[in-house]
């Protein structure tokens, strides 16, 4: 009896150990959440990745994934009004990276060393280094990437490399245009040309160009790619003096970026203040447009007669943003004859963080790990999944060309759309977006202020004026020294 | 004794419940209208008395334009829909054919949520596939530009908010309407008086009661437009349709600058207040 009692002893304590020598992993295991429940605060169109993964994720672990989709212009209050009150509706967000110095900066989601470092990470080193920046802050990882953000250029081939019109361009402007067209000086040339007839023969006029425009529909973002190019040069950003903290969004350069901008609402449809990104992508897609303007979403619908009503498909090229001419360097305060021509990282990215008011952290964390390992992102990025929102974020990403053909696309132009996309994000001296606590206000005062510019009630420069004297208040609301030590880390900048 | 004490206990959920609801929200955002309070940096709060109110009144030309715009909404929407209301009202008072029928689809605007209707006209004033635009360019009105020139969308807001809160008016003046005893107007007719007549010098007399009230619940409640501009404009093209509430959210909300975002709510509720007192004044006196 004796013997047999210390038997049991023996198997259950090797038991226990064996437990406790088990290595803790990333993968989800079977039943491992049994009963549990994890809330998702996310928005339109990220909610299919999340909507995609959910059954299987749920099937394996016993969890229970519940989501809460807003649209993206309530997306800051509902997360913020959660984080203020303490209130721990959410466990996992999906947030844009560009709010990091709230999201962040204001301590209001969980650093992940600590979990990373128990559970593992799916292959840190196949993630793209421009993305590693941006779940970054103070040196610490406190999101999971998913997404990774640029603008490029989308021209339709069959306009722009039509010989007959080509040649007819030439016969107006004098010069041969590029293709992709490498300048804003090109484009508005381009655009203009291309607007006012049907150049595609569907019986329909088209326009020149479009690009997000709409009030609180991210079109500060169309304003700043061609900014980017008038005020800034590689890896040197335009946003502020890094040594005074002074906003540089009055400086000739912005002016001049703002004027182009304003120029180019002539050549667009007429419905073009009320493109939001949405309005955009659906009516390009639909051929009213020669170019545009848009992270890599436009190329996925592309791919979708059947479900998104593209008319496009294997229409499109692909290019990094124009550059242009001259650029105003704002440390010498002067302009700078010749070509320039820099990637912006707009937006950074959408990405996955844990409320550090989570019940739930680890369920959460391996639900986004799940979903964003090397295999499964692919699948959201490349269009097997449809329209998610993702675009490609991984070194495998680029790679996996059979998987990008099983989400519709055609070889040629997938592998031109990923050596696009992969140019712009490698591209060492790419421009991160403004990652500052208050960046979603100063954001909103651009926006306010381009919208009065594109409906046409403000000039250039009385607008730039103003954006300018809305930063100066909002830094100095900050604290200007705190925002200039932010702003100096944010850019790799030694502190002061 | 007893019985106060008996009175008041049965009073007191009542009361508690006041407390925390309305009065207990008014102290705490008054409170907070005297800080400078950046809540989305989890900065702390910092006592700044009234400099949140000098700042509206004297340095925020966005408020300013805010509540002209609002402003000068309420004042056309309000009179439209009273006036549309009213004729609706005397129309379907009248022994017509299919009578009821139109009464209910007058009315049915009013029943679907704000924001279920902006959402609509935003589909349906899409300047690429909505059916409003597809229309009007068939008429010839294509060069028109409905949500994108900023001194036509703040018209456009205003017809659908007509076409949303006219059955609002048309209900309770029909209602008013349906009250009045025949017998004045069987008497205005024995008397020789023309419809004009009768409608002039008896049924808009009598309506003047009621149309106060309505006019003052419809301005009070134009004065907060927000789902409108929310769902349709986001205040835009530029800031023509930005409302005050639509502001006061933003700052709010967007900015998370709560202690200025108090300060406008107080200012907001001060100005209804100001012109309800106002509006009830002057049209009790044409009563």
């Amino acid at each position: 009896m004796r013997k047999l009692l210390w038997c049991v002893v023996l198997v259950v304590l090797l038991a226990v150990a064996s437990a406790l020598a088990a290595e803790k992993t990333w993968e989800s295991q079977p039943g491992e959440f049994k009963g549990q429940t994890i809330t998702v605060l996310i928005t339109d169109p990220h909610s299919a990745v999340v909507e995609s993964w959910k059954p299987e994720w749920e099937a394996l672990t016993g969890a229970k994934v519940e989501m809460v989709v807003v649209p993206y212009a309530s997306l800051y209050d509902k997360m913020m009004t959660d984080f203020i009150t303490g209130t721990g509706a959410y466990d996992l967000i999906c947030w844009p990276s560009t709010w990091a110095g709230d999201v962040m900066g204001g301590g209001w989601v969980l650093p992940l060393e600590d979990l990373m470092k128990e559970y593992g990470y799916p292959d840190w080193d196949d993630v793209v280094p421009a993305i590693k920046l941006i779940v970054s802050w103070g040196g610490k990882v406190y999101a999971l990437p998913y997404d990774g953000d640029c603008h490029m250029l989308y021209y339709r081939k069959d306009a722009l490399e039509n010989p007959d019109y080509r040649a007819k361009f030439k016969e107006k402007y004098g010069y041969e245009y590029n293709i992709p067209p490498k300048s804003w000086e090109e484009i508005m040339d381009i655009a203009e040309f291309f607007t006012g007839w049907d150049w595609d023969n569907d019986g329909e006029t088209e326009y020149g160009i479009a690009f997000i425009a709409q009030r609180k529909t991210q079109a500060m973002w169309s304003y700043l790619d061609i900014a980017m190019q008038y005020a800034a040069q590689p890896g040197v950003a335009p946003f502020f003096d890094p040594d005074t903290m002074e906003p540089q969004v009055n400086n000739p350069g912005w002016v001049e970026a703002m004027d182009v901008i304003q120029k180019l609402t002539k050549f667009a449809p007429p419905g073009l203040l009320s493109y939001g990104y949405s309005e955009l992508r659906q009516a390009f897609v639909s051929g009213n447009s020669a170019i545009a303007l848009d992270w890599g979403d436009i190329g996925i619908l592309e791919q979708s007669p059947e479900k998104y009503g593209s008319k496009v498909k294997g229409l499109l090229g692909y290019g990094p943003l124009p550059g242009a001419m001259k650029t105003y360097d704002f440390r010498a305060k002067q302009w700078i004859e010749g070509y320039n021509q820099v990637n912006f990282l707009n937006f950074g990215g959408w990405v996955f963080s844990i409320s550090k008011f989570s019940k739930n952290p680890v369920p959460a964390y391996k639900f986004a790990t799940y979903f964003t390992a090397p295999e499964r992102s692919l699948l959201d990025v490349c269009g097997v999944h449809g329209y998610t929102g993702a675009n490609p974020w991984r070194f495998s990403h680029f790679k996996n060309i059979d998987k990008w053909i099983e989400g519709g696309w055609g070889k040629d132009s997938v592998t031109k759309y990923l050596e696009t996309i992969q140019t712009i994000l490698s591209d060492p001296k790419a421009i991160t977006d403004l990652r500052i606590p208050g960046a979603a206000e100063y954001y909103d005062y651009l926006d306010l202020y381009l919208a009065e510019v594109l409906s046409g009630t403000k000039a250039p420069k009385e607008a730039c004026d103003a954006i300018y004297a809305e930063w100066v208040k909002i830094t100095e609301a900050h604290g200007k020294e705190k925002q200039k030590a932010l702003y100096r880390e944010s850019l790799g900048l030694p502190a002061e | 004794m007893r019985k106060e004490a008996t009175k008041f206990g049965f009073l007191l959920p009542g009361l508690l419940y006041l407390m925390a609801m309305a009065v207990f929200p008014l102290i705490w955002s008054l409170t907070l209208s005297l800080h400078r309070w950046k809540a989305a940096t989890a900065a702390p709060r910092v006592f700044v008395g009234i400099e949140n109110f000098l700042n509206i009144f004297f340095r925020d030309p966005r408020f300013w334009n805010s509540l002209r715009f609002t402003v000068l909404y309420v004042a056309i929407v309000v009179s439209v829909e009273l006036s549309l209301g009213l004729l609706l009202a005397y129309i379907l008072n009248e022994r017509i054919r299919f009578r009821n029928f139109f009464r209910v689809l007058f009315l049915l605007p009013m029943a679907a949520p704000p924001i279920a209707v902006a959402f609509t006209w935003r589909m349906l004033l899409n300047p690429d596939a909505g059916i409003v635009v597809k229309i009007l360019n068939s008429l010839g009105l294509n060069m028109v530009r409905w949500l994108t020139d900023a001194r036509l969308t703040p018209f456009v807001l205003m017809v659908v908010d007509i076409w949303e809160w006219t059955p609002f008016m048309f209900l309770g003046l029909l209602a008013a309407m349906q009250s009045f005893p025949v017998s004045l107007y069987d008497a205005a007719q024995v008397d020789g008086a023309s419809r004009l007549q009768i409608f002039w010098f008896i049924t808009l007399p009598l309506l003047l009661p009621i149309m106060v009230t309505l006019v003052l619940l419809r301005a009070i409640d134009a004065f907060k437009l927000f789902e409108l501009v929310f769902g349709i404009t986001g205040g835009g093209p530029g800031t023509s349709t930005e409302s005050l509430s639509y502001y006061t959210y933003t700052v709010g909300f967007q900015y998370f600058d709560l202690g200025y975002a108090c300060a406008l709510s107080w200012v907001f509720l001060v100005i209804v207040l100001i012109m309800a007192n106002f509006l009830l004044k002057r049209l009790r006196k044409e009563v």
